[in-house]
């Protein structure tokens, strides 16, 4: 009985204190930063054979989970992109010249290469304005979950116009 | 006679207090769980108040177990750690700004300069967010080595490959336009 009002008080007075309500003085700093867990974590899991517990295959898609996903989806169709064109810089013969004049011999007609340019155009629109989203986050602004619905509205309208604009043009 | 119903009474009072003492225990977990923000207490958890009675020895347990799984805020210990990963975070953003600047000037002012910006800035955004996706999706030592390394190589041979472009070609500014003259 004593026992337990002691350490009741104990506890009573590390909440009145000042900074946190822990009993602080018990604290020490981890040894371990967040990275060296991580690893642990996966070495131990992945040792052990463990399965993953199902979670994009059974959770609700939400517009921001799919808008995430093609932010990452969308940067690494357009690193691609620009990694093949710097290959083939280095590697096919004839200059850049050169390889347009072949792309007009095909004589594709206007809405294949509109078409063609929606198609260049948009990862690249969605993927500037889904950027400067995060950005905005990035500094705090628009994490309420309404504003969240409302800003990737406003990314994905953006973002087909100036696709649809910069074809046209 | 006299002696039971004693012993009952006491027995009893004793039942209420510890009840009593519980709840009041209970209470000021809570708000020391609420209180500190960011703190997991893992051992804060309601299991207390699921607790049998005759528990008091367990507080005393699980007050130095509290303290295993709490990371101290900074202010009150020297830093521990290096900030690199913190500065790579914000370089990153700084990173995505600039390129987002350079969009409009590449279009009103195209040349070499822009062409050279462009280049390495292009390259480096990519590298450094294919780098988050390793990071995120390749697990294990030499998995990540394997990966990082080739991610290195392919950034070094884009940036090559856009540098001669720009040197021995029209340049990204003029190709772009080029196509889009299409």
């Amino acid at each position: 009985m004593a026992l337990l009002l002691r350490s009741l008080a104990r506890q009573g007075l590390s909440v009145t204190r000042a900074q946190s309500c822990v009993p602080y003085r018990h604290v020490v700093p981890m040894g371990t930063s967040a990275k060296e867990e991580m690893n642990r974590f996966w070495a131990k899991n992945t040792s052990l054979n463990r399965p993953v517990s199902p979670h994009v295959t059974i959770y609700r898609w939400s517009i921001p989970m799919m808008m995430s996903i093609s932010h990452r989806g969308t940067g690494i169709a357009l690193s691609t992109g620009v990694s093949l064109f710097a290959v083939g810089a280095l590697v096919l013969p004839g200059d850049y010249a050169h390889c347009l004049e072949l792309i007009q011999s095909l004589s594709l007609g206007t809405p294949i290469i509109t078409g063609a340019k929606f198609v260049l155009a948009f990862p690249f629109a969605y993927h500037t304005f889904n950027g400067i989203r995060h950005l905005l986050w990035d500094v705090g602004k628009g994490f309420k979950i309404p504003e969240v619905y409302r800003s990737g509205y406003a990314v994905l309208l953006l973002s087909l116009l100036s696709s649809a604009a910069l074809a046209a043009l | 006679m006299s002696e039971c119903a004693c012993a009952l009474k006491c027995f009893r009072v004793n039942l209420v207090t510890l009840v009593v003492v519980r709840c009041i225990m209970a209470t000021l977990v809570r708000i020391s769980s609420i209180c500190h923000k960011g703190v997991k207490p893992l051992f804060l958890r309601s299991s207390l108040l699921l607790r049998p009675v005759v528990a008091q020895k367990k507080v005393q347990d699980h007050v130095p177990l509290l303290t295993a799984d709490i990371h101290a805020s900074p202010s009150h210990y020297a830093v521990a750690g290096s900030k690199a990963a913190s500065r790579h975070w914000t370089g990153e953003r700084l990173l995505s700004v600039m390129l987002l600047g350079m969009l409009p000037t590449a279009y009103m002012f195209p040349g070499p300069i822009m062409d050279y910006s462009l280049a390495a800035a292009l390259t480096l955004h990519g590298h450094w967010g294919l780098g988050q996706v390793v990071t995120d999706y390749v697990h294990g030592d030499f998995k990540v080595k394997v990966a990082s390394g080739g991610l290195l190589a392919l950034s070094a041979v884009t940036f090559a490959g856009l540098c001669y472009f720009n040197y021995h070609d029209v340049g990204i500014c003029k190709a772009v336009a080029m196509l889009w003259s299409m």
